[in-house]
């Protein structure tokens, strides 16, 4: 079993005794280990409450749909024309954060940005849990849910298959391909972690990670596999995080619904999936930080470095967005037209202008330093970021079918009613859920790989390739490891 | 359709679209090709059609609450607009627009249903199959005219209190939450008409079957019929008004008044429109 | 219901039509019930009849709603204390023999019979009832009847009703007649619409204080202060003749009193401008021939016969008398003509009812504690009468006051005929007959019962006829020289029956040669605004509503009204313009009072209307009649001021002020037109000027 909390307390005491240089290395290794594992042990009791509250939404999620499921997709509040209301919307939005964890992760890999390394696992997670998430989704809209494996190619003797000519089976297929090979990367890239689990573990978890870690001993010939596959699955994984949104957006490109049909949507989408996947990433970032005292390994230049990148991903975003109203405005295509005014004078008008100040105007908050620097203020950022970038996903679905080509099927006055926002509420229970018990249960930063940055920073600091002030490893276990002087 | 299929057949399905010129209405039906033709200068807006419609093909009574939701499933329904230009009083009458499914030829809602729950059948209809439906609703955001109704609840428990469904027509489902339905030209009709008209060696007759509209507007301002038969009232309707199946913008004179609604869509709609008239000097 | 031997006729899967009458409103178009496995499943036209041509409206339709309503009444009830509850039919015949029954001693003037309008051979047996009991009183009422623009006709061409050629007219001028949507034949009415609109294409004027659907159709529709219609019509004829020379076929008199009435002070009563009323009769002067038509609007007033005869002057002027106005065909059969029914009658009957006189009434076809003004008193009225029995499909309001209510069989399970009153051409005796079995056993043919009651005092006269069937039979058989058919009676007779109608030529009524204009003296000051109640209350006809008698079929309840759209519920429409100096916006609950009571009702916005009116369409606010009509909208009878017209005696429906007050609730009006109410600058309905349009060169 892993170290008691009490024991890591006399160890975090204990850290900054200077030790023998000699050995230092492998010590220093060893800690992380036991860092790490300790975000495996036995939660707190607030850990209960918080998993409690979750599933308590998950419950409330889940009854919804029940009553969704007996009753009729009316309960939602979901008429014609707005027939999809906050579930497409949300299913964009979930599905758009999982964007940001593996495109970070396998981007960042291929590219070598070692500072990747401490973050990229729980990001994997998180796109792993939040496919989950947006798949429920998928399923919750369909009017009939019971038959939701009709959109499946799957071979039956019928010869009947789903029509490929749809976005939506593009959708399902996109997302299945993409869920799968998240998982698949996940995994792989968990298996030296998994032995580590494995070698400090007993009782049920030793099992579990004797059969998860599939044998890993270290060999060389093991690290070569693995090497080849991981860089395999990286390049596998980065054109199909950019197709997965582009095909998401197509669902709405596709289609003759003005403010839909519009030829920028699929960069537009991944721009707006990475902006927000980025905002949960740091918002993860912080909580993990907080909760597991991860603050040697989640260091602030890390945060420094997502805030820039997240800015970056907002700017992108913002002019594709701006580009969709130039477009809509300048093409002078009379649907579109009316369909863009409509959402800025219509009903939906304060939720399309907070959105547009929370995704566009807010982020020009991170380029003051002061702001990076200050984690409860990026915390705040972060969440608001998304907030808008969900209100973003909801902007473009309901508005436009509200109102369509047709003007005697406007319809104003529809709200989603409390089942929608219960299943939406339910969703982020279901995904805390997953991601508190993922926490407990696997390494959420992967120590294998902060050994290798470390390991690659002393070498290249050893050959003066790297300064130490650029390391965003806290610099303390540089310094710790011997090589700061 | 397998993929054997699939690739012997490339060719002909690559070619499928109708755009202009590409092949004619005979190439494509052989036998049928369902289509109306809609007077707007006599018909009154007096929901008599929509009335039947609702007898003919079980529509579900959906009450006040529902309604006011927008659930109503009135396959046709009657669209009454005032004119742009309206000053104080409307003095040129209101404009009444009988909607019902377009039944298009190249129909959006096709195209991106997911599980092909929605196609084109072999005389030109766009089927809808219940049972195949999941109800993810992309048919209803794609349609131009948002004809498409969506059963938001189980109407079969309670739009039809005994003894109401003994009314209910047993040539047509009644139709359970969870899926979508439109207008069928009155398929049932037409299937019974041509397999009769099979029986007896022959084609369906002109005028032999109408959908429950037509049979019942007071006014006759809907024609319907068969318009690969040259001969029938409705393909001459059409020819007289100057209005191609397969084009997205007629050349048409100005004194003509037939026209479809949002054809530059390019949705192909099998249903043409006549247009208002009125006595300006009047 | 199916049956394990089911009858010949009875193919599963196939569908069997017969011919029948529709019984939904008075214009008695023939139908066709679609028939399957016993059950009646659609009303269609019946191409056979001249007045329905084979097509059908949505209230027709309706009919089998009636037949499958949950909520019809299936057994005979009786009041017990202050409910009704249910008893057998021998026991309900039984109170009808003690209570009215020879032995009950009943005299004839104690004894009332009130119906709705009646024709055929139902008609007569009710006669013959009352006549066994020497009784008189036959009220025939109908709320909305048409009596008034009878008084019109009669005094302008010396008939009822002429027969109106929209097919031959140029222009047509309808002053407030709503004839597609309402009124006598609205089925015909819009056949005969649809051949004035082909080429060469007929021009329709409608000059009303609120948009009908008619007025809708029309390529000018003018809005007029409710009342003046006449003094405008008499003003057109002031400018019409100065076209020409009428003097062959106007009299002295016209043109002396049309004098009177130059385009500015008739401009100044009616509210329209004086360039229209020239513009309008050079109009009339340049369509010949045209045709004038007046209706409800025009007759709803205290000088509503002046007010119709009036506008029915025109035609006489233009000539169109002859050309586009016509004699109907004289029926042969005056005991089976159509007693069309009148508000008069149901008055003098409710005088009798408050003084005492009654010992007995019977009500069938009518509902009049729902469709009669709350300062009548019509149901404490009824109360005082010591044995009242209703004769319904299902229990209204006038059936829940009555001490025995007898469950009959709906139009579709009874045999019957009819002659409307409205005949296009001939005289078409339309039949009606059963179109699948009582639905339920403990339900009675009405005529069987008529049957019985007549034989509680003429048992030998109709002895020979077991069932009203029988007796129908007999009498139809009976019409056989009239249409010369030369087979046997059997097969006269399901020759009628299979055909739903029997056509027989009649001479045309002689259209009188002149009239007299003593009566035209319309008065001058109706517009004058009273401060309490400055709004005019237009209790407006919804096309499948009428009266409000079928508001329990859920169709009609779901057919969006084709002006407002709104469904489930009652509206007022107010102008925008009013509307906006009151700070009203839809949905607003407004409080319209009149003398006589308030109702509370949401506020629609409506552009089809004069300013100074105020409308509210009838039918609703049943407290009553079954789940779909219970509690939905507000009744417009209930306020109606005690205003008769002159002449004829009727309720003057338009006559009503009432007074506007917004109220702090608002409610969204459930209707299905979206926020817009126009076209977005799309390409939806195209507007085609007439004299671009080549309607000749069409097919």
């Amino acid at each position: 079993m892993v170290n008691t909390y009490e024991e890591t307390e006399v160890a975090v005491e204990k850290r900054f005794v200077p030790k023998p240089l000699d050995i230092n290395a492998d010590i220093a290794w060893a800690k992380i280990n036991k860092d790490i594992l300790r975000s495996l042990e036995r939660p707190r009791p607030i850990f209960w409450v918080i998993f409690i509250a979750s599933f308590a939404l998950f419950l409330v999620g889940v009854s919804c749909e029940v009553y969704q499921y007996q009753t009729g997709m009316g309960v939602a509040n979901l008429n014609n024309p707005q027939v999809w209301g906050l579930y497409i919307a949300t299913f964009i939005w979930w599905i758009g954060m999982g964007h940001s964890g593996t495109l970070l992760s396998a981007l960042l890999h291929i590219m070598h940005a070692d500072w990747r390394k401490p973050i990229y696992r729980y990001s994997e997670a998180m796109t792993t849990f939040t496919l989950l998430t947006a798949a429920l989704f998928v399923m919750v809209h369909l009017g009939r849910i019971w038959q939701f494996y009709y959109v499946v190619a799957y071979p039956n003797e019928r010869w009947t298959w789903p029509n490929f000519q749809s976005p939506l089976v593009w959708d399902a297929t996109a997302i299945g391909t993409y869920l799968t090979s998240s998982l698949l990367f996940l995994y792989i890239g968990m298996i030296p972690d998994l032995a580590i689990c494995r070698d400090n573990a007993i009782g049920i978890r030793k099992k579990l990670y004797t059969f998860m870690s599939l044998g890993w001993m270290g060999t060389d010939r093991q690290w070569a596999n693995f090497r080849v596959t991981y860089l395999t699955l990286a390049c596998f994984l980065m054109p199909l995080a950019v197709s997965v949104h582009s095909i998401v957006s197509t669902d709405f490109a596709a289609s003759q619904q003005p403010g839909y049909h519009i030829t920028s949507f699929p960069p537009y989408f991944v721009a707006g999936a990475i902006y927000s996947g980025l905002a949960v990433i740091i918002t993860l970032f912080i909580v993990l930080r907080y909760t597991f005292r991860f603050e040697e390994y989640m260091t602030m230049p890390i945060l420094e470095k997502l805030a820039k990148l997240t800015f970056a991903a907002g700017m992108v975003w913002t002019y594709l967005n701006l580009i969709e109203y130039a477009t809509t405005w300048y093409g002078n295509d009379m649907y579109a037209k009316q369909a863009l005014i409509y959402r800025a004078t219509g009903p939906f008008a304060p939720e399309w202008w907070m959105m547009n100040f929370l995704g566009s105007v807010l982020p020009f908050a991170l380029t003051f330093k002061r702001v990076r620097a200050s984690i409860p203020v990026m915390l705040f950022m972060s969440i608001f970021i998304n907030f808008g970038m969900w209100l973003e996903r909801w902007m473009i679905i309901s508005p436009t079918l509200a109102h369509g080509i047709y003007p005697w099927t406007w319809d104003d006055d529809q709200w989603p009613s409390f089942v929608q926002w219960g299943i939406v509420a339910g969703s982020f229970g279901w995904f805390n859920m997953l991601f508190m018990l993922y926490c407990k249960i696997f390494p959420s930063v992967s120590m294998y790989e902060v050994k290798e940055m470390l390991h690659e920073r002393r070498f290249f600091k050893s050959t003066n390739v790297a300064t130490a002030r650029d390391s965003a490893i806290n610099p303390d276990l540089a310094v710790e490891g011997g090589l700061a002087s | 359709m397998s993929i054997t299929n699939l690739l012997n057949n490339w060719s002909f399905y690559r070619k499928k679209r109708p755009y202009q010129g590409q092949y004619d209405l005979n190439r494509q039906y052989s036998e049928y090709k369902w289509a109306m033709a809609l007077d707007l200068d006599i018909c009154t807006g007096c929901n008599a059609c929509t009335t039947a419609c609702y007898a003919e093909n079980n529509l579900p009574v959906v009450g006040k609450e529902r309604f006011k939701h927008g659930h109503v499933m009135h396959w046709i329904r009657i669209e009454r607009y005032w004119d742009e230009k309206m000053g104080e009083f409307p003095e040129q009458g209101a404009s009444f627009l009988p909607m019902m499914c377009q039944q298009c030829e190249e129909a959006p809602c096709e195209t991106v249903c997911p599980v092909g729950a929605t196609s084109h059948t072999n005389d030109g209809l766009n089927s809808q199959n219940y049972h195949r439906c999941v109800g993810s609703r992309y048919c209803s955001v794609n349609c131009p005219y948002k004809v498409r109704y969506f059963n938001f609840w189980n109407y079969p428990s309670t739009a039809w209190p005994a003894p109401l469904p003994d009314q209910l027509n047993p040539d047509v489902t009644v139709r359970t939450k969870g899926i979508m339905e439109k207008c069928t030209f009155c398929v049932q009709r037409l299937n019974e008409a041509k397999s009769r008209a099979r029986t007896e060696y022959r084609l369906v007759r002109d005028g032999e079957v109408v959908p429950a509209c037509v049979q019942a507007c007071p006014t006759s301002a809907i024609t319907f019929g068969n318009i690969v038969d040259p001969k029938s009232k409705v393909a001459m309707m059409w020819k007289n008004q100057q209005v191609d199946l397969y084009k997205d913008m007629q050349e048409k004179d100005n004194s003509v008044r037939g026209y479809r609604i949002l054809e530059d869509l390019r949705p192909f709609p099998s249903v043409m429109y006549l247009e208002r008239v009125r006595d300006m000097e009047a | 219901m199916p049956n394990v031997h089911p009858e010949d006729f009875v193919v599963p899967g196939l569908s069997v039509f017969y011919a029948s009458t529709c019984t939904q409103c008075g214009s008695a178009c023939g139908v066709m019930g679609r028939v399957r496995e016993g059950r009646v499943l659609k009303m269609e036209g019946n191409p056979e009849s001249k007045i329905s041509g084979g097509k059908i409206c949505g209230l027709g339709q309706a009919a089998v709603q009636v037949q499958y309503n949950p909520d019809r009444l299936t057994q005979p009830m009786m009041k017990v204390g202050s409910s009704l509850q249910p008893v057998s039919w021998d026991k309900a015949m039984a109170m009808l023999e003690e209570k009215t029954g020879p032995k009950s001693g009943i005299n004839g003037d104690e004894f009332a019979f009130v119906t709705g309008a009646m024709s055929g051979h139902l008609k007569v047996l009710a006669q013959n009832y009352l006549d066994s009991l020497g009784s008189k009183n036959h009220f025939v009422y109908e709320a909305l009847s048409p009596a008034v623009g009878f008084a019109a006709n009669k005094q302008v061409y010396g008939v009822d009703m002429p027969r109106l050629r929209f097919d031959k007219a140029k222009l047509v001028v309808s002053f407030g007649s709503d004839f597609l949507g309402t009124g006598a034949s609205p089925v015909h009415f819009a056949a005969e619409y649809a051949k004035f609109r082909k080429a060469p294409r007929g021009t329709l004027i409608q000059i009303e204080p609120k948009m009908t659907m008619t007025g809708a159709n029309a390529d000018r529709w003018i809005p007029i202060i409710p009342g003046t219609e006449g003094v405008f019509a008499l003003g057109v004829a002031n400018q019409l003749l100065k076209h020409g020379d009428f003097s062959k076929t106007v009299s002295v008199d016209i043109v002396n009193l049309v004098g009177k009435y130059d385009p500015d002070t008739v401009s100044g009563i009616t509210g329209v401008s004086s360039d229209l009323i020239g513009h309008l009769a050079g109009l009339l002067w340049e369509k010949s021939p045209s045709l004038v038509i007046s209706g409800a609007s025009v007759e709803g007033h205290v000088h509503g016969v002046q007010n119709a005869s009036a506008i029915q002057i025109l035609n006489r002027i233009l000539g169109n008398v002859g050309k586009t106005v016509d004699g109907q065909a004289q029926s042969p059969f005056p005991q089976l003509a159509p007693a069309t029914g009148s508000f008069a009658s149901l008055k003098a009957m409710n005088d009798g009812m408050g003084a005492g006189t009654y010992k007995a009434v019977f009500i069938y076809g009518a509902n009049p504690v729902f469709t009669t003004p709350s300062f009548m008193g019509f149901r404490d009225n009824l109360r005082k009468v010591p044995f009242k029995v209703a004769f319904v499909n299902a229990i209204d309001e006038t059936a829940e006051e009555c001490d025995l209510v007898l469950p009959i069989y709906t139009a579709v399970e009874d045999f019957g005929s009819h002659i409307a009153w409205y005949q296009p051409e001939g005289v078409e005796i339309t039949m009606q007959q059963p179109l699948m079995e009582k639905l339920y056993s403990d339900t009675r043919s009405m005529g069987d019962i008529m049957l019985d009651l007549v034989k509680q005092r003429r048992a030998d006269e109709y002895k020979n006829w077991p069932d009203f069937r029988s007796y129908l039979k007999t009498a139809v058989v009976n019409i056989k020289p009239a249409v010369k058919y030369t087979d046997t009676d059997e097969h006269f007779w399901y020759d009628t029956l299979s055909r739903g109608v029997i056509h027989v030529d009649a001479p045309q009524q002689q259209i009188a040669e002149s009239f007299s204009t003593e009566m035209l003296d319309l008065p001058t000051t109706i517009n004058s605004p009273d401060p309490k109640f400055p709004f005019y209350l237009i209790p407006s006809e919804r096309h499948y509503f009428r009266d409000g008698r079928h508001a329990n079929c859920g169709w009609l309840q779901e057919s969006p009204d084709p002006l407002t759209t709104v469904v489930w519920d009652s509206w007022a429409e107010i102008h925008p313009k009013t509307a906006e100096s009151m700070g009203i916006k839809e949905g607003d609950y407004l409080e319209i009072s009149s003398q006589n009571g308030t109702l509370k009702v949401k506020a629609y916005l409506f552009p089809g209307i004069h300013p100074d009116a105020i409308s509210i369409p009838l039918g609703q606010g049943h407290e009553s009649l079954g789940r779909f009509a219970k509690g939905v909208g507000v009744n417009p009878f209930r306020i109606l001021n005690p205003v008769f017209e002159k002449d004829t005696g009727e309720l003057a429906m338009y006559g009503t002020r009432v007074s506007v007050k917004k109220t702090a609730e608002s409610e969204i009006v459930v209707k299905d037109e979206g926020p817009v109410s126009t076209q977005m600058g799309r390409k939806l309905v195209v507007t085609l000027p007439a004299d671009v349009a080549q309607l000749s060169k069409e097919i």
